[in-house]
């Protein structure tokens, strides 16, 4: 996928909210550091376990 | 005494004397509301101002004290709330147009356990819309301004209560914090602000910024205040998923100012785009620790610098998640800054999160591990003074953006891993603006960080420090 498509997946996504060419535009260059955030922290995080949390019963024990 | 002289006194005393009788609360909240209306204008620190129920619950606190039903010391005070907790009847904006007419109710866990305690509350602050700020700039209802020079910002996003507490406007305000909220505003205006551990004060009917990183914190002039404000507040409450079971808070009696043999860590990379003046403020603050028996331990915690963005991530995330439905219904009602940040964290994937999530994890292990080696961090609450309105959002100069050595980082790490911390004000820079530093404690060791800030605080006085404009 393109960056063009990319960003255009992105922004389907607010599909419905009627944002302005310069809103767009703002939030564009918020997606663009936030893809590049993601993938630092993905690098910087491989080798840490997912996180796995689950909700008990409150009060019970096995 | 009169009503400016009221407005002087710290919590400890105000209380001390509303027990004796030596001062009724009628005086000590008319004298509040005097001030307050006194400097609202310049300060724009109030959405809501409680005149007449103050001053019949005030009355009414009066009598109960007469019949020698003493609830405790915040009995009777004079105290501010954030306007992002929930007061039945009584309206609760978050600083935003879209609820700037809505009245709930019920009240918020925080406001049902002010009430059982006494506590009168005159006044709810002006923040950043539902949090979402470091300024305090990004409310519907206009900026704060600081109160030490009001062409500054107050910080954020509890910048109205901040400000009240800094002029004496009630020795007490509560606020949240996500990111840095409590603490950044605290630095600015030269008071203490406290944030617990996540899960000891309830949120429950309070808005969320992003649910795993809010927390209800407090202000004060100094720590002595702020445990006599966290006991009755402080708690566990099923209402609050995150909140946790523990001990009747005893906080207050447990404030000791011997922190001997207590272990600082000093993380002092971070600190190399650190304003000079703030840096020579910390340096000698850490002195004074020394002074008081702590060892200090440099420390460098590489993971750290991942954390501002770490934490701006899922705060974007889980806070477009909580406005989703107002966002898609009324996204021109938000502050136009706020509505483009919800904008973009809802493009965050599911996957995105998880992986931000799994740095967080990182982080919270790398700091376990730090723990193990010290009892709390020191270092200076912001990089910067409080940075001129006219600076704009850049003015606090905060990098959310990079991994990288910045000072950002270390303020926000603490609401993102749910650890204490706690700004007290340690110095002044040349334009009068007032510096804080932060001490921050292992999970769980507030009273530890509590203790730190109350050894700081008895062998200095910036916390005496009044801005010229709470004067006569």
């Amino acid at each position: 996928m393109n960056t063009r498509d990319r960003l255009a997946h992105r922004l389907a996504l607010l599909e419905g909210v009627g944002l302005s060419p310069a809103e767009i535009d703002s939030v564009v260059s918020e997606i663009e550091d936030f893809e590049r955030i993601v993938i630092e922290l993905e690098e910087f995080s491989q080798d840490t376990a997912w996180i796995s949390l689950q909700a008990q019963p409150t009060g019970k024990k096995a | 005494m009169d009503g400016e002289d009221i407005c002087e006194l710290n919590l400890t005393d105000l209380a001390k004397l509303l027990a004796a009788r030596e001062l009724s609360s009628a005086e000590a909240v008319g004298a509040a509301l005097t001030r307050l209306e006194r400097l609202e204008g310049g300060l724009n620190a109030f959405i809501t101002v409680l005149r007449e129920q103050a001053l019949a619950r005030a009355k009414k606190a009066d009598e109960e004290i007469a019949r020698g039903n003493y609830r405790g010391p915040l009995h009777g005070v004079p105290v501010t709330i954030k306007d992002m907790f929930e007061t039945a009847g009584v309206r609760t904006t978050g600083g935003s147009k879209i609820l700037a007419d809505w009245i709930p109710q019920t009240d918020s866990a925080l406001v049902e356990r002010l009430h059982a305690a006494g506590a009168i509350i005159i006044g709810k602050t002006n923040l950043d819309e539902f949090g979402h700020g470091g300024s305090s700039t990004l409310s519907h209802f206009g900026p704060v301004h600081n109160p030490w020079n009001i062409d500054r910002i107050a910080g954020g996003s509890s910048g109205g209560s901040a400000a009240a507490v800094a002029t004496g406007i009630g020795p007490l305000s509560y606020g949240t914090e996500t990111g840095s909220s409590v603490r950044r505003p605290a630095s600015y205006c030269g008071i203490t602000g406290f944030k617990p551990t996540f899960g000891i004060i309830s949120r429950h009917g309070s808005f969320r910024g992003a649910w795993s990183q809010d927390h209800v914190g407090l202000f004060g002039r100094w720590v002595k205040d702020i445990t006599l404000g966290l006991d009755p507040v402080a708690g566990f409450d099923g209402r609050d998923p995150g909140s946790v079971r523990q001990e009747q808070p005893t906080y207050a009696a447990h404030l000791d100012a011997n922190v001997k043999g207590l272990r600082v860590g000093v993380l002092r990379r971070f600190l190399e785009e650190v304003n000079p003046e703030v840096k020579q403020a910390f340096d000698a603050s850490v002195k004074v620790l020394a002074g008081a028996g702590c060892e200090i331990i440099d420390i460098d915690v590489a993971e750290l610098k991942y954390a501002a963005m770490t934490s701006m991530m899922t705060s974007s995330a889980e806070s477009a998640g909580v406005n989703r439905r107002w966002f898609r219904a009324r996204h021109q009602d938000f502050v136009p800054h706020v509505s483009r940040g919800l904008a973009a964290g809802m493009t965050i994937t599911a996957s995105e999160y998880l992986t931000v999530q799994r740095a967080r994890q990182r982080i919270r292990e790398a700091l376990a591990r730090t723990y193990e080696k010290i009892d709390i961090i020191a270092a200076p609450t912001t990089g910067r003074v409080a940075p001129l309105l006219s600076d704009g959002l850049k003015g606090n100069g905060d990098d959310t953006r990079h991994a990288s050595y910045n000072h950002s980082n270390l303020l926000r790490f603490p609401s993102m891993l749910g650890l204490p911390g706690c700004s007290v004000p340690c110095g002044i820079n040349i334009e009068g603006m007032p510096i804080g530093m932060q001490l921050i404690g292992n999970w769980f060791a507030d009273q530890t960080v509590l203790n730190a800030a109350f050894a700081y605080q008895s062998t200095t006085d910036w916390h005496f420090r009044r801005p010229a404009l709470a004067g006569r």
